[in-house]
């Protein structure tokens, strides 16, 4: 056997400050990952004490311990097989009774219990005073007093823990009497009284109590460890009978209502009301408006509004103020790697770009994740949260969602812009498993903001007299999809998932407090760098390889260096009197078009006139003659010096564009795009539409981009709409309407996926999270260009019948009711 | 064991996914060439080209002088409108940057 450290479970019931206990004990030490299979997270952390080790476990806030649902199975689980040193419980001193009924089923399972009476100010505001001593007493165990969101207590609860897991006391008094139950359950025990190695493990008393309740997770234990299972339990399910004939009462409910009645003694005894209920009225009061059949939606349309306007929009903002801190980091690694030639960059160099390309991408998103997660934070703290839930539960339990889909669904773009990432990261919240996997399955369907750019660039060529109407569509189809789908899922795939009726207690409002929730926001962040970066990282380097390789052919590179030497001559010979020109080497070209580079990267950056002329005084401190040539000012030869080489850096950059498309279309990416055509021709993509599509999503490159480099280029200054829509004679509305709703359907990003895989635990649902839009995509795009065409439809009459063909199935699923288990 | 078929299926389906949604910031600068032009260039913070963005050119009033896209090299060039002026990127809703002409220099 090995010898375990002390660990300490956190238990209790939602809404009392569990997690504000975990931060607080555990700080920045935290570790966050899935319980094996299944949705629920579970959160570990360690602290110091007195200079030995503490392991801190946060278990899922739940009402009951019994096997169902989940995530009151996890905590009992753990309980009974981990044995945590400690189990503190913390408990809403403001709602003493109702939590006691928690704690009375802790010590029921023979757990060693601290109970951590958190809140204490919200009760002492309400009037409501406790004898913690008693208390303490009457339940045989230790009661701390505390507010742990200001820190008052903490110490005597650390004391306490330190405190109890050194003496070996254990606790051997009967919380709950069951009165005319007590001598059924007597023989139970007896029939467990042989099995010294069952016993030593679970208490006897608990498990007759849960073989009086019939529950499955003491069934099972029996059959595993009990030397002749199929008596005991036939033994418990004949006492069950007798009871019940008896009484005329079903055991479970017996045994329930004892245990209220215990928690309703001991809180009697223990608590004193002083003032009246007038100070408990005030979140009644609030909740009389904000809860208000009609007032309520509105004032949630408000807050989502909010919490989508401040995240989304202003956090992209924010943005443009961090992001030249990541562009710095950027050039760091460019000054220090290999500088590129006039048409071949060494594979290092385009290796470490890529690469810090790929992380500053990620990184790009703090900004907008602090806010996001500051401002959920603040709903949570404040108890807003289960009441939005609540108003909307009965729309989305209708598709199969939960009334806590909805934070997600709006981060994810319900309207137009959002972002997957946080979107699938806070599914979390949603307390029943098969509305958070339905929930997290569908938002990569929804608008996220990177897909908004090829939208306007479509239907700016495709739609261009009706550019309203297209956008709407394009802004509402999504959600008209996703509804539907996730019903669909609910009834399919996620069948077998176990739901929970939504039972949700609605608390106290809370003023949350800033320490508090730039914490909790702070921390979640940390998560997310913790977690994405290095994955997104590994995936960078493979997509790379993908996208690079195999590469040009000799004689395609013996091409683009012909091709090189000719504009290097066509520069010589324009230049060949100039002064500031005319006694370059190769070498020194080179350089100066580094400078170039250098000098317009820094400009990109620089704000304002005293910014811009400070770079232009370093910039000709550092290379005086180069400087005359890229600001010429009113020189007439440097001027003529400054035309040529601009017009060799333009066709240094159309080279370069070449070769990359070039390696793109022979990389084993674009060979994909090929074996792909037979497929997606009916979706009216051909081939280099495939490989346009899939080295956007690969490569960082906007799909517009890449559908620009698409269409080769016949005239100087040409347009990309009027090359687009020349250079593809046959690129009609439908095959616009087609590729738009396939990119509404396609799953966004890496980052996402990563998130999908953390928060369902499982690679299968990633995969399947990647996989169904994409299937789902080539159908509608097929569905629209194959079925278009044979009608003979217009785009626009294309996009009007299927929106209304969504338009019916959404409301169609919205009537079909999903089989609940719960009556 | 786990790990490793979680990291082939990223290298598998990776490459049909990456940053194509990683937030995109817009990014715009402009300077005057000092011949009467002014040069934009724009992309987004990914890396991404920023190849046939909409730029327009406008005067005080908000009238358009100009309306133009961006070329392949994400560069778009125009003559300076004479009296104050603005000019904008706009890649779509939430992409839209804004840049006064005052503080296009050379």
């Amino acid at each position: 056997m090995k010898k375990k450290k002390a660990i300490v479970a956190l238990a209790g019931q939602p809404n009392c400050g569990k997690s504000t206990l975990f931060n607080a004990l555990t700080g920045a030490s935290q570790h966050v990952a899935n319980y094996p299979g299944i949705t629920v997270e579970k959160k570990t952390g360690t602290y110091r004490y007195n200079g030995a080790r503490v392991g801190v476990v946060d278990l899922p806030g739940t009402y009951s311990l019994t096997s169902y649902p989940l995530e009151e199975r996890v905590s009992r689980d753990f309980l009974i097989q981990e044995k945590p040193s400690i189990v503190v419980n913390v408990a809403d001193a403001s709602n003493l009774k109702r939590n006691l009924c928690f704690t009375l089923q802790l010590l029921e399972m023979g757990a060693r219990v601290i109970l951590d009476l958190n809140m204490m100010d919200v009760a002492e505001r309400r009037g409501i005073e406790i004898d913690c001593e008693k208390l303490g007493r009457r339940l045989g165990i230790e009661v701390v007093p505390t507010v742990i969101k200001n820190g008052r207590g903490r110490s005597e609860l650390l004391e306490a823990i330190h405190r109890a897991s050194n003496s070996r006391k254990r606790i051997d008094h009967l919380p709950v009497e069951y009165k005319s139950m007590e001598p059924l359950l007597k023989e139970i025990e007896e029939g467990l009284s042989g099995e010294k190695a069952l016993i030593e493990h679970y208490p006897a008393r608990w498990l007759a109590v849960k073989l009086m309740e019939n529950d499955n997770g003491a069934r099972i234990i029996i059959r595993r460890s009990h030397s002749n299972p199929d008596e005991l339990l036939e033994l418990a399910l004949k006492k069950r009978q007798e009871f019940e004939s008896m009484h005329g009462e079903v055991p479970e409910r017996h045994i329930a209502y004892c245990r209220i009645q215990a928690s309703e003694e001991i809180s009697r005894e223990c608590v004193m009301h002083s003032a009246g209920p007038a100070a408990a009225t005030l979140s009644d009061r609030i909740d009389r408006i904000v809860c208000n059949r009609f007032l309520g939606p509105l004032i949630l349309v408000g807050v989502i509004y909010l919490l989508y306007y401040l995240s989304i929009v202003q956090g992209y903002n924010v943005t443009n103020y961090t992001w030249p801190f990541l562009a710095k980091l950027r050039e760091l690694v460019e000054s220090i790697m290999p500088a590129p030639g006039f048409i071949d960059e060494p594979l290092m160099r385009a290796l470490a770009l890529w690469f810090m390309d790929s992380i500053n991408a990620l990184l790009n998103y703090i900004p907008i994740f602090l806010i996001l997660f500051s401002l959920i934070a603040l709903l949570e703290d404040s108890g807003y949260m289960p009441r939005m839930a609540f108003i909307l539960d009965r729309i989305f339990q209708r598709f199969g969602l939960h009334g806590q889909s909805t934070l997600p669904m709006v981060l994810g773009g319900i309207y137009v812009g959002g972002c997957a990432v946080p979107a699938v990261m806070s599914c979390k919240g949603i307390p029943d498993e098969r509305s958070r996997l339905a929930t997290m399955l569908v938002i990569p369907m929804l608008n996220c903001l990177a897909k908004v750019p090829l939208y306007v660039l479509l239907i700016n060529i495709y739609f261009a007299g009706h550019k309203g109407l297209a956008m709407f569509f394009i802004s509402t189809v999504s959600i008209l999809i996703a509804l539907p789908v996730a019903k669909v899922l609910t009834l399919t795939v996620l069948r077998g998932k176990e739901t929970a009726p939504f039972i949700m207690e609605i608390p106290p409002y809370h003023m949350p407090t800033i320490k508090g929730v730039l914490k909790r926001a702070i921390e979640r962040v940390w998560i997310f760098i913790r977690k994405i970066v290095t994955i997104v990282a590994a995936v960078a380097v493979i997509i790379f390889v993908l996208l690079q390789f195999p590469g040009l052919d000799n004689g395609r590179k013996a091409h683009y260096d012909a091709e090189k030497e000719k504009a290097i001559a066509a520069f010589y010979k324009k230049t060949l009197d100039n002064p500031y020109v005319g006694q370059f080497c190769e070498k020194e070209l080179m350089a100066l078009i580094l400078y170039w580079d250098e000098y317009k990267s820094a400009k990109m950056r620089a704000n304002g006139k005293e910014a811009t002329q400070a770079l232009n005084r370093k910039f000709e401190k550092q290379n005086p003659a180069f400087f005359k040539i890229v600001r010429p000012g009113t020189d007439r030869a440097a001027k003529k010096a400054n035309r040529a080489f601009k017009k060799l850096v333009k066709k240094r950059k159309g080279l370069l564009r070449e070769i990359k498309k070039e390696r793109i279309d022979n990389s084993f990416l674009g060979q994909i795009g090929r074996i792909m055509e037979p497929a997606t021709r009916w979706a009216g993509f051909n081939w280099r539409v495939n490989v346009a599509l899939l080295s956007a999503f690969a490569a960082k490159e906007s799909s517009v981009a890449t559908l620009g480099v698409l269409y080769q280029q016949e005239e100087d200054g040409e347009t990309l709409e009027s090359r687009m829509a020349k250079g593809e004679t046959d690129f009609t509305p439908l095959h616009a309407l087609a590729l738009m709703l396939f990119m509404v359907l396609y799953p966004p990003c890496i980052a996402t996926m990563i998130m999908v895989k953390i928060q369902s635990g499982s690679v299968k649902w990633m995969f399947f999270s990647l996989l169904y839009p994409m299937v789902l995509g080539v159908i509608a795009a097929t569905l629209v260009f194959t079925g278009g065409s044979a009608l003979g439809l217009s785009g626009l009459q294309a996009m009007f019948a299927f929106y209304g063909l969504v338009l019916a199935l959404t409301v169609a699923m919205g009537l079909i009711k999903n089989r609940s288990e719960f009556k | 064991m786990k790990k490793g078929l979680f990291l082939i299926g990223l290298m598998f389906f990776g490459l049909f996914q990456a940053g194509q949604s990683i937030a995109h910031t817009p990014l715009c600068s402009c300077y005057d060439n000092g011949d009467g032009t002014i040069t934009c260039e724009g992309g987004f913070s990914d890396g991404s080209s920023a190849a046939g963005v909409e730029m327009r050119v406008l005067d005080s009033s908000g009238k358009v002088l100009v309306k133009d896209r961006m070329d392949e090299d994400s560069e778009f060039t125009c003559k300076r409108p004479d009296a104050p002026y603005k000019v904008q990127f706009d890649a779509g809703p939430g992409h839209l940057v804004e840049i006064n002409g005052r503080d296009i220099v050379e």
